[in-house]
């Protein structure tokens, strides 16, 4: 039986406001590249839309791309999905990306086996050199607010072990809950991720109000609507968000009032590449990102109060506790040496009273050295209030507090090397209130006229 | 004899009157020079801090350590320094053109060599301070990748960074402003190369240890060594 004359109309209508949409986006002075626009006119539009950046990571990016179209296949047979695969470099690359996905001659299409209803849409945005973590992330919300895609997600080749629940779990929040941004849940062994515990969660927790433990992840899910807000920003251009985009995008969509949840995901194996433990290659692309987020989003935060507990789909955390070689006593004289060697530059940036503390915690001997969480909160809080107010220069500034951290690593060492996980998230929950609490020092600090210290 | 003194004596004074009539208009013209330039200078003086403390000078030449180096010369601020340098000059530039006006013989080309000479004193001033700012950043920036990498002795490697750029820009200054050009660059070349041989000589004789381990750290043994802190992500 033929579709009614309405439906017919109303399906020639969006048909054409879509072309219309994309002509105005050719018209315009768009960055998408005439190819990439070429494809994604020939997709239409789509309820799901997932994003790799598969540069660099050659290898496991078939994985990925199965993983993805199994998903879909599934467990979302009903919906139009796309898979926008971001390349550059190498021309390899795309072809072995696009052999993952399909034996047939067509690369960008493909119908999907027996169980999806849909077809699964491939398009590859290939640029000549390997695209920033930014650029490639604007791509792909570029194409999710060409496609008006409903769910994106976006996954990492760099994770090996990705299966197509992962990907469920990202996107079914979107669709059935009305969430706006998804952020993955991992399990962790116990010393892994101390910066996440003892920094960035904490301090995002008790400045922006979001519970997002993995606020800097490779995996994660976010709505059409927050895409084409992030996507109309004028932040595109600014360097801290070039390698580490999502922070930016889920600190945004709090700002603006999205809602947001945490899905448990599970055991993430990763490839070699990327900063690793280059620590602070580590702390420029997170402490960096976050620190200049705090600037560029204070509005947001400066008159904001306690953060509120977010849903949570699995559980909260988990941690397992294999053992692990780490030389404590290398971390100890690190830190000791950084603080000695650094004094002028961590005098201009701490407050007096700070810096005097952790000098005499620098003379105790290791087996009594304890670095108490609230001398970290005044510490980080004073490098953030140092930062907005460009003390030092700012890339300094961040690579001053990697001894520092070191201190923090080494007291959290010894303090946990035989507790349970249920202690060591009392102890983070105690250190995230102490975050709180000492908010109004960071509000005096970030608000108070900046004096050049002689 | 009396008629011819009378005489010399009407001439001599009809000299003076007309050497002060011809020189007279010459001064006031020099003074209003003169106190037009005060006043210039003054206004420059007063635009160039508003602007440069607009633009936090103070707050870059901190960073640049170059305010260190002002206080321990007793000196003040960097935007004192430039609007009081910048009044000055101004006002010196207005006082030559003043006097050249006065017509002074041998004067004139005296005064118009000190003028040349002004254009380069800015360049040579703007190089030294480029100097120390480049000399304090990069030794910072060595200074923290030392520390933060655990390498030894990150202060020294920090110091001998500042001082070679410190020797380069003082003898690029002095270059600028001519001061014994020749000796200036064979001074430098000699202290810069000593340096480097010395270096050279210490890592490869006394530092074949040092050396070693360095390379292994680079080429072979960096992921075990990062392995032996936590992951921090």
């Amino acid at each position: 039986m033929p579709p009614p004359f309405g439906d017919h109309v109303v399906g020639s209508f969006r048909i054409l406001q879509f072309e219309s949409e994309v002509s105005r986006a050719l018209a315009e002075d768009t960055f998408l590249t005439d190819d990439l626009l070429r494809q994604l006119m020939g997709v239409g539009e789509v309820d799901l839309l997932v994003g790799i950046y598969s540069h660099s990571n050659t290898s496991t990016t078939s994985h990925t791309l199965r993983a993805i179209e199994r998903s879909f296949q599934q467990h979302f047979t009903r919906q139009r999905a796309v898979i926008v695969n971001t390349c550059g470099g190498d021309k390899d690359e795309g072809n072995a990306a696009a052999a993952g996905l399909s034996n047939v001659a067509e690369k960008n299409v493909r119908l999907a086996e027996s169980a999806s209803l849909r077809t699964v849409h491939q398009v590859t945005g290939d640029f000549s050199a390997p695209p920033s973590a930014a650029m490639a992330l604007r791509t792909i919300l570029a194409a999710a607010d060409l496609l008006r895609a409903r769910a994106c997600a976006v996954v990492s080749p760099a994770t090996t072990n990705l299966t197509p629940d992962w990907i469920a779990n990202l996107l079914r929040p979107i669709c059935q809950e009305n969430v706006d941004f998804v952020a993955p849940l991992y399990t962790r062994h116990k010393f892994q991720g101390l910066l996440a515990r003892n920094l960035l969660y904490p301090m995002s927790r008790a400045i922006f109000g979001c519970r997002i433990r993995e606020l800097y992840s490779d995996e994660w899910g976010f709505s059409g609507r927050l895409a084409a807000v992030c996507l109309s920003q004028d932040a595109w251009h600014e360097e801290p968000i070039w390698t580490r985009p999502e922070a930016w995008m889920a600190i945004s969509a709090l700002s603006s009032d999205f809602r947001y949840c945490q899905v448990f995901l599970g055991q993430k194996l990763q490839t070699t590449t990327g900063p690793g433990t280059d620590i602070v290659e580590v702390f420029r692309q997170t402490v960096g990102n976050l620190f200049w987020c705090l600037e560029s989003h204070q509005s947001a935060w400066l008159d904001g109060e306690r953060s509120e507990p977010g849903q949570t789909f699995g559980p909260d955390h988990e941690l397992t506790s294999e053992a692990s070689d780490l030389d404590r006593h290398r971390i100890f004289e690190m830190f000791r040496s950084g603080v000695t060697e650094l004094e002028p530059i961590l005098s201009s940036i701490l407050d007096p009273e700070t810096h005097a503390e952790i000098k005499s915690i620098v003379s105790l001997e290791e087996s009594k050295f304890k670095f108490r969480s609230d001398l970290w909160v005044r510490t980080l809080y004073d490098f953030v209030a140092s930062y907005h107010h460009a003390v030092i220069n700012r890339d300094h500034l961040v690579q001053a507090l990697v001894p520092l951290y070191r201190g923090v690593t080494f007291s959290f060492l010894v303090e946990h090397s035989d507790s349970s996980p249920a202690e060591m998230e009392a102890v983070s929950e105690g250190l995230c209130l102490e975050f709180e609490r000492q908010k109004p020092y960071l509000r005096e600090k970030w608000k108070a006229k900046v004096e050049v210290k002689s | 004899m009396r008629q011819t003194i009378l005489l010399g004596l009407e001439q001599a004074y009809s000299n003076l009157v007309h050497m002060i009539a011809d020189f007279l208009p010459r001064f006031l013209v020099m003074l209003i020079i003169i106190v037009l330039g005060l006043v210039v200078a003054f206004v420059l003086k007063y635009i160039l801090r508003a602007v440069l403390g607009l633009t936090k000078l103070d707050r870059v030449s901190e960073e640049a350590g170059a305010s260190r180096l002002l206080r321990i010369a007793h000196l003040p601020s960097m935007t004192v320094l430039l609007s009081r340098s910048i009044f000055w000059v101004t006002w010196f530039g207005f006082i030559l053109v003043g006097l050249s006006v006065l017509g002074v013989a041998g004067l004139q080309g005296q005064i118009s060599r000190l003028l040349q000479f002004l254009p380069e004193v800015f360049v040579a001033i703007l190089i030294l301070f480029l100097g120390l700012m480049t000399a304090n950043f990069l030794s910072r920036t060595a200074l923290l990748a030392a520390v933060n990498a655990g390498y030894p002795s990150p202060r020294i490697l920090s110091w001998s960074i500042r001082f070679v750029i410190w020797i380069l820009a003082i003898s690029m200054t002095l270059e600028e402003l001519g001061v014994a050009r020749q000796t200036v660059i064979s001074a430098f070349s000699i202290i810069f190369g000593a340096l480097m041989l010395a270096l050279a000589i210490a890592f490869g004789f006394g530092g074949q240890d040092l050396a070693r381990k360095s390379l292994e750290r680079y080429l072979g043994n960096t992921k075990k060594e990062k392995d032996k802190e936590p992951q921090p992500l």
